[in-house]
């Protein structure tokens, strides 16, 4: 489908949604999709520091300013693919990291929150029409708040993140039950930072395990990601795609992104 | 005994006259206080009135509390009105057929939830020609 919406949540932060969002982003560049990547945790921005190196130059408009009818999207998004040398383009919408605009995206009220919510569900056929995008990625905040919600119901599928950690499995439950089946979203749940050193994978119960969690969550798990040493010692705001070509944790990644297409 | 005749054994030097006048005017007051009453219970009556009339067409409540339709309110809205605010973000304003195409329900159904969320004052309506347009404002 051109122009599908793809959100990244969670139900808590540290489950590494930012860095599937980013690497998933730069693996559909590198097979020369073009893509939208956009930051909607304006609480916490990240993409920011993810992607400095490539910006080049002072952010003249960012995706707060387009949420706030000061800018169009065109204006807010920035193309990074030559720098990282990408086949496809790559166009990011960075949040605002200072603190009043975080402050100012805190306040909104309701009705700000119907128009960006309308703003959001615009956006699918002004990127696919007008600006030639395959995939748009938003990265959202964790948990049940406007600015993830918002992205969660103008999205055409939802990836959940999650850790193995009974917290985070909890939170997904909870969050599947109440938020996600009330709007009936395409959500699939990606596993992510699995330890390889347990049994799960040492006796190939990898099988057993996606099928408990698919009868726990009653949704599909697309992937299992093991936690690998060095992607967790490496600064979060590295973009292996870029950075580690041929990790396996982007053979993950890809596969990941091979089932995606599938889901329309 | 007639009363009279008691007042006048009890009062010998009482005049009559001056009795009925000063009954008179205790009526005449009693009188003016009871049409204010009178009048002060018509303007209650009518302000009730109005009052019921307002929400009974639903102007009242969308004149005090503008409703909005944003994410988490839809969350406690029932499953089939929800649907129909989702398919109007998508399609910014549509009639009832639009939003059957949008939503795979019925028209009559998109005609009954869109109706009943514009009588909650989450949607506006408006007429073009034949057609009814929904929209969220």
């Amino acid at each position: 489908m051109k122009g599908k919406v793809i959100s990244i949540h969670s139900s808590r932060g540290g489950t590494g949604k930012t860095v599937i969002a980013t690497n998933l982003a730069v693996t559909y560049a590198n097979k020369g999709l073009n893509i939208a990547l956009l930051d909607l945790d304006f609480r916490a921005p990240s993409l920011i520091t993810v992607f400095s190196k490539g910006i080049g130059g002072p952010v003249k408009h960012w995706l707060n300013d387009f949420m706030n009818g000061q800018c169009t999207i065109e204006q807010a998004l920035i193309n990074v693919s030559e720098e990282y040398n990408l086949r496809g383009r790559l166009l990011i919408g960075l949040a605002n990291p200072a603190i009043e605009a975080i402050q100012n995206m805190i306040g909104k009220s309701r009705a700000w929150e119907v128009t960006a919510v309308k703003k959001l569900f615009s956006l699918r056929s002004t990127l696919s029409n007008d600006m030639d995008i395959d995939r748009c990625i938003f990265d959202t905040s964790p948990g049940i708040q406007y600015s993830s919600i918002n992205a969660v119901i103008s999205s055409d599928v939802s990836i959940i993140v999650t850790t193995l950690d009974s917290l985070d499995v909890k939170g997904v439950q909870r969050m599947l039950a109440e938020f996600y089946d009330a709007f009936e979203k395409r959500t699939v749940v990606l596993m992510n930072k699995v330890f390889p050193q347990t049994r799960i994978w040492s006796n190939g119960r990898q099988k057993e395990l996606i099928s408990q969690m698919e009868k726990a969550l009653k949704h599909p798990i697309i992937g299992v990601i093991p936690c690998y040493c060095d992607v967790l010692q490496a600064e979060r705001a590295s973009l292996l795609a870029i950075e580690k070509l041929g990790h396996p944790f982007l053979r993950n990644l890809e596969e990941v992104a091979e089932k995606l297409e599938h889901i329309e | 005994m007639a009363a009279g005749e008691t007042v006048r054994k009890k009062w010998p030097n009482l005049d009559v006259n001056v009795l009925l006048t000063m009954l008179i005017d205790e009526l005449t007051q009693v009188n003016k206080k009871l049409d204010s009453m009178v009048e002060l219970n018509g303007k209650m009556l009518k302000t009730q009135e109005e009052f019921l009339q307002r929400i009974a067409n639903q102007s009242y409540r969308r004149e005090i509390i503008k409703l909005e339709p944003d994410a988490m309110t839809l969350l406690f809205l029932p499953r089939s009105l929800r649907k129909t605010v989702m398919a109007l973000y998508k399609l910014k304003e549509a009639t009832a057929e639009d939003l059957a195409r949008e939503t795979n329900r019925l028209r009559a159904v998109e005609s009954a939830s869109a109706n009943q969320l514009v009588r909650m004052g989450y949607l506006k309506k408006k007429r073009e020609g034949r057609r009814v347009y929904f929209y969220i404002e």
